[in-house]
């Protein structure tokens, strides 16, 4: 904080303001006004101050922190802004001796601007008038500035000083001529069964000023704070009401709700005795907050039930609350405390017992805690609050039972650190769905805890299979990726899969003998297919070590001849093709010799075997190499429809013809027969 | 809008607009511009729910694909990474957050987790140090994503294997979350039915998450009347078959992904005179296949063969309202054929478009070995030496055709057999090891395992006495007319879809003995409504019923259950969803192991 100049001792006064956002330091020294930030201080004078200060009392900031009040040694009150820009009014009280208290008493959005004064004894109202209003005080008080108006403590009253609100003032008015009076009185009057009520009625009516009338009666009522003339001016509201077609009803229910709402709470028992204005200002919310806070429970839950608020924001929250609070009771024990939590809240929507727990936890009551998250139905609440109280493995069931299995794995990892390795395999050996999650896990994370949680449950099955992707995956060298498979094979056996063992046996024979081939030939054996290893030794006319290949793991004739026939075909190898063609006779018939020549365009060939197929595809055959016309000689002596079909759909218009036309007449004959 | 997703009994607008008004949030949370961050997945599913323009007009200025080192640049004020909840991927995060220049202009990391928030990566995040430096950690639960107006698809790749090789049922989770979205908004379903045990996981979980809810009373009048969830090891048969029609077979053959497909340019060059046809586009022609195309909406379903002479009927009507334009004499009169022009010009487009696509589809389909393997298909379907090893599948292998097709017949055959006798199955093993190499016995391992492929045992084939109980072989089928959903295969009725349409008449109870034979158990729960959401059914009205197949669905399974839909006896009208669109062969890859 910056110097003040000539200051000595302690301020006369001084007051916190506002402008721009920011808090300044109002402070007076002598006759001088200082204004006080972080930064700088500066000498102010109020505008229009009368002459002749030499010091300052006293200084208050309305409510709103919009206005400033000065009060000085000569008994001057300054009212201006608080920017000490403009002057509103000034007032002389010709009192001299310092105030006790000041404060400033105004009602939102009324044009009136009032302080009020105390000394021991006395109160004094001023303002915009030539007069301020007195008032004597029986006892030392207290003067609390408020929203509305000014709270006056003392130690056997309460008392609140506040302008009076504008339908209020209309309505009783000595000799008020006001619609809403008039209504009141059209009231008594219809009570005492007396035609004056039809009399005030019409004068309202004629000037068209009923729902004004109703209105200021409904507006009226919620500034009295007896019941019996709350009463009163609601009955007349209504009576009022009667004689109107479209009033809407939803200003007058509401203020019948409000005033119930702050009776209640005026009630000496309660001691809440807010105004009207003050209520609506807070909002019912701030209100149940507050009782909340007092632990009034059953009053919060009633007004929550009276004014029909969602459960979620009114009936389950205070129940929470009162949860909560009952948590905190030791002397009750966890059962008792449980069970008339889950009593009174039951199922009742938004009610979070996870919270609720939260609370007995941190309260050190864990039995408790848990006792209470049984209730919880959201297991994403129920878990994490678990594991903080390191109930893992009931944490663990709570998430398998839930189904998400990001929750079961947040609870594994948290496992796996709390645990040692073996107490952590036991407790998934017993949970089959946490076990194969962890798998997966593993499988992408920690390969090596996945071979150990294989060894455990002795799955020598997925032991093999997991060597077998090592020996693809983890080794380089030949000898390693030999080794695993060799591991994986006596895994297989184990398994009592012959198949897979065997299978693994000839896929490590392979290996051993691609590598060889790799060292004798030369190019790029490893790794290859058993059928593409004899193909590429076909390829590169190794044609004995291919056979020697296909003997020792008895490929199948079948294949054998397939593979020959492609590998042949594809080095263009005529001659060969021709003398395998006649080594014995083909288990694959003839066609795919026919068709792979033609696939290589080389009819010639194709013919050559096109006449050793067999009568079932010689047509098939005759068609590939373009022999249309005995094509169709075989499907006549064949009397097969199909195949005489087959050709027809192959003629030609132009070269075709004269076969075309013999299938014609063959069909024909075939028909007449 | 999307206009395709509101023509079906269920307004799946609904679903696309609320995923829609989520991501606007997100988006609107992270104030100024952005660039986005994919995991490369979740671009295709993400393009069904918003195209760039939206998130343009959120301030979205540039998009990355994920990957290591560190980020491009990009003048922005927010980063933001939508993933899915993986490690791996939380690993490359953390190195493009760590190897961000400190000293450029300071940007604002967030993270989008699709469709959940996982705790397990943001402990990883946690453990790399970086989880700070990120403003935003949310979830966009995108589990169902409406491809049209009767399919949802969660696009979850690996569903099936994770369900029924892993044993991880967090895409079941996400399924049940899904159907909490869904009942969400177009109300509680009130009767759940099941076959097979991840249906069951599925409902349990559904069960449990409605009493998480209790709060939130549902007061939406229910717009879906069942849901029927079947496992995918129910009916492992159908997707090995190949599908036969016109939609099943672009998928077959080219791929349909995120209703896309992309096929060779060849057939689609603009016919222009003088062109010579020098410069024929190189770039494959992509298409976008849902019933906002007219035409494709009426021929998707059709058997292949049925499709020719739909086709050419629409081409007579086409050119017949060109012709239209001589018969225009009036200003009026020409004025309304203008009107109609570009709808005509679309057509048109539409037409030649489908008539390229469905002559690519006959050079295969008329092909002989597409011939061959559809004749072993059926002989294995219709029951016919199924014991014994089969000389195509041989064939096959000695020729190396690719891998999955032969697999696939042999699961077929396996299938077909409730299991092939050992010698038969070891004969394939052994010819497919030596054949294609020694590394896939890991992925036979896994056909075995989930029961895809696997020796018969007990000595019984029951096969055929589901194909008698549930018709799944029909001789007389009419491709053009169809009369019976076993159009769809040209003879065979898959099996899951025969299941929905005996769960609605006459029920389950009629073929007790069969659902003790197919794997899992089979349920029923109801879930109550309150009286005033319960519903009357006017005389005549059908029922809404929502199939969830879990672990996949194919385009011809969808199709029969149209042909279903709009039987005018029907009684019920289905609407979709799955965990993901398949086919035989990207369903067999899915479970293929490649060590290397």
């Amino acid at each position: 904080m910056p110097e003040v100049p000539g200051l000595q001792s302690a301020p006369s006064c001084w007051t916190t303001v506002c402008q721009d956002r920011v808090a300044h330091i109002l402070l007076a020294v002598g006759p001088d006004l200082y204004l006080l930030d972080h930064a700088a201080c500066s000498a102010v004078i109020p505008p229009g101050l009368a002459p002749g200060v030499s010091s300052f009392l006293q200084m208050a900031v309305s409510f709103t922190y919009r206005h400033l009040a000065l009060f000085t040694d000569t008994g001057y009150i300054w009212m201006g802004t608080a920017s000490l820009k403009e002057k509103l009014c000034e007032f002389n009280c010709n009192i001299r001796a310092p105030p006790k208290q000041m404060v400033w008493c105004s009602r939102p959005r009324s044009k009136e601007r009032a302080v009020v004064v105390g000394w021991e004894r006395r109160l004094m109202v001023v303002g915009d008038a030539p007069e301020g209003i007195q008032f004597v005080l029986d006892e030392d008080s207290y003067l609390v500035p408020e929203l509305d108006g000014v709270r006056i403590f003392s130690r056997s009253t309460h008392e609140f000083l506040h302008e009076v609100p504008v339908a209020s003032e209309e309505i009783f008015k000595i000799a008020s001529m006001a619609p809403g009076a008039l209504l009141l009185e059209a009231q008594k009057e219809y009570e005492k069964e007396s035609q004056k009520a039809d009399e005030y009625l019409r004068e309202i009516q004629e000037l068209g000023q009923l729902p004004q009338a109703v209105q200021q009666c409904i507006e009226a009522a919620g500034h009295e704070h007896w019941p019996d003339m709350q009463k009163s001016l609601l009955r007349a509201a209504s009576f009022g009401k009667c004689f109107l077609d479209r009033f809407p009803p939803d200003s007058f229910v509401r203020m019948c709700q409000d005033l119930r709402v702050l009776n209640a709470i005026r009630d000496y028992h309660i001691g809440i005795p807010l105004t009207y204005s003050q209520y609506k200002q807070l909002t019912i919310q701030v209100l149940l907050d507050r009782l909340v806070l007092r632990r009034l429970y059953p009053l919060a839950i009633q007004i929550c039930e009276y004014l029909r608020l969602p459960e979620v924001q009114g009936v389950s929250r205070i129940l929470a609350h009162w949860a909560c609070y009952k948590v905190q009771q030791k002397d009750v024990s966890d059962e008792d405390v449980a069970r008339a939590i889950n009593q009174k809240l039951g199922d009742t929507p938004g009610v979070s017992y996870s919270d609720i727990a939260a609370r007995a936890y941190g309260c050190g009551r864990t039995e408790l805690a848990i006792k209470l998250l049984e209730y919880e139905p959201r297991s994403g609440e129920q878990v994490p609050l678990l594991l903080k109280m390191k109930r893992s493995k009931l944490a663990l069931s709570k998430a398998i039972e839930s189904g998400d299995t990001d929750l079961v794995f947040t609870v594994l990892l948290h496992l796996k650190n709390e645990l040692n390795r073996g107490d952590f395999f036991m407790t998934l050996r017993n949970q089959p769905m946490a076990l194969s999650l962890y798998r997966q896990f593993c499988k992408h994370q920690e390969l090596e805890t996945l071979k150990d949680l294989y060894n455990q449950d002795d799955n020598h099955q997925e032991l093999g299979s997991f060597h077998i992707r090592a020996s693809y995956a983890a080794e380089e060298r030949i000898e390693g990726r030999v080794a695993a498979l060799q591991t994986a094979a006596d895994a297989f056996y184990k398994a009592k899969n012959e198949f897979a063992a065997k299978a693994t046996e000839d896929q490590m024979r392979l290996l051993r003998l691609q590598r060889r081939l790799e060292d004798e030939l030369g190019g790029r054996f490893l790794d290859l297919s058993l059928h593409d290893t004899v193909t590429t030794l076909i390829l590169s006319g190794q044609n004995k070590r291919a056979e020697q290949l296909a003997r020792d793991f008895r490929i199948p004739d079948k294949r054998l001849w397939w593979l020959k026939l492609t590998a042949l075909a594809d080095l263009e190898d005529w001659e060969e093709l021709e003398k395998f063609s006649k080594s014995k006779k083909s288990p694959i018939g003839y066609l795919p010799f026919v068709e792979i020549c033609m696939k290589q365009h080389n009819k010639y060939e194709a013919k050559k075997y096109a006449s050793r197929v067999g009568p079932e595809q010689k047509v098939k055959a005759l068609l590939l190499v373009g022999d249309v016309a005995q094509a169709a000689d075989v499907a006549i002596e064949h009397r097969s429809e199909a195949e005489m079909s087959l050709v027809l759909s192959h003629c030609t218009g132009a070269t075709d013809g004269a076969t075309a036309d013999k299938i014609q007449r063959a069909r024909a004959q075939a028909q007449k027969k | 809008m999307a206009t395709h997703l509101s023509y079906g009994r269920v307004n799946l607008n609904v679903l696309r607009e609320a995923v829609r008004r989520e991501l606007r949030e997100f988006l609107d949370k992270c104030a100024g511009s952005k660039a986005i961050v994919w995991d490369e997945y979740l671009t295709g599913p993400f393009g069904l729910i918003a195209q760039y323009s939206l998130l343009k007009e959120h301030e979205v200025e540039k998009m990355f694909t994920l990957k290591g080192s560190r980020l491009p640049a990009a003048d922005v004020k927010n980063i933001i990474f939508v993933v899915r909840p993986r490690l791996e991927l939380m690993d490359i995060i953390s190195e493009n957050v760590l190897s961000e220049d400190r000293r450029g202009p300071a940007r604002d990391f967030h993270i989008l987790f699709v469709p959940r928030r996982s705790l397990l990566c943001e402990q990883r995040l946690k453990d790399l140090g970086v989880l700070g430096s990120f403003i935003h950690r949310e979830e966009y639960s995108l589990d169902l994503i409406p491809f049209d107006g009767d399919l949802l698809s969660m696009e979850s790749e690996g569903a099936f294997k994770e369900c029924y090789l892993e044993s991880d049922q967090t895409s079941l989770y996400h399924a049940a979350k899904g159907l909490m979205t869904l009942q969400a908004l177009y109300g509680t379903i009130p009767q759940i039915f099941g076959k097979g045990e991840c249906a069951r996981q599925v409902a349990n979980m559904m069960i449990r998450m409605k009493r998480e809810f209790t709060g939130s009373q549902n007061s939406i009048f229910p717009v879906f009347d069942n849901l029927l969830l079947l496992d995918r090891n129910v009916d492992l048969l159908t997707p090995l078959a190949t599908q036969l029609t016109y939609e099943g077979l672009i998928d077959e053959i080219y791929g349909i992904q995120n209703s896309y497909v992309k096929l060779p340019p060849e057939k689609f060059a603009p016919k222009k005179q003088g062109d010579g046809g020098k410069d024929l586009p190189t770039e494959a022609k992509k298409l976008q296949l849902n019933s906002a195309e007219e035409l494709y909406a009426e021929i998707r379903d059709k058997n292949f063969n049925a499709v020719g002479s739909v086709l050419s009927k629409k081409a007579k009507v086409i050119s017949a309202a060109f012709e239209e334009r001589h018969n225009a004499k009036t200003v009026g009169e020409i004025k309304q054929f203008v009107s109609q022009l570009p709808h005509m010009q679309a057509a048109r487009g539409s037409l030649a478009n489908h008539t390229s696509i469905a002559e690519l589809i006959k050079d295969v389909t008329t092909s002989e070995d597409f011939f061959d393997k559809l004749t072993v298909e059926q002989e294995f379907m219709s029951g016919i030496d199924t014991d014994k090893v089969n000389s195509y599948i041989e064939d096959c292998i000695a020729q190396k055709h690719p891998l999955i097709k032969v697999l696939r017949l042999v699961c077929l055959q396996s299938v077909c057999n409730s299991g092939l006798k050992q010698k038969v199955l070891d004969y394939y093993k052994r010819e497919i090891l030596q054949t294609y190499g020694y590394e896939h016995i890991l992925t036979l391992h896994n056909l075995e395992k989930t029961g895809l492929l696997k020796p018969q045992t007990g000595g019984r084939n029951t096969y055929p006495t589901i194909r008698k109980t549930l018709r799944l072989w029909m001789d007389d089928v009419n491709e053009q007319n169809p009369t019976d959903i076993s159009y769809v295969y040209s003879g065979y009725a898959p099996l899951s879809v025969r299941l929905a349409q005996l769960l609605s008449r006459p029920g389950w109870r009629s073929i007790e003995e069969v659902l003790r034979i197919l794997p899992g158990p089979h349920f029923e729960e109801r879930q109550p409504l309150p009286t005033g959401l319960q519903k009357k059914r006017q005389p005549g009205e059908n029922r809404v019923t929502l199939i969830f197949f879990l672990g996949g669905v194919t385009f011809a399974e969808i199709a029969a259950l149209r042909f279903l839909s709009q039987l005018e006896d029907g009684g019920t009208e289905y609407v979709i969803a799955t965990t993901k669109l398949i086919n035989g062969a990207s369903w067999i890859e899915s479970l293929m192991e490649k060590p290397f």
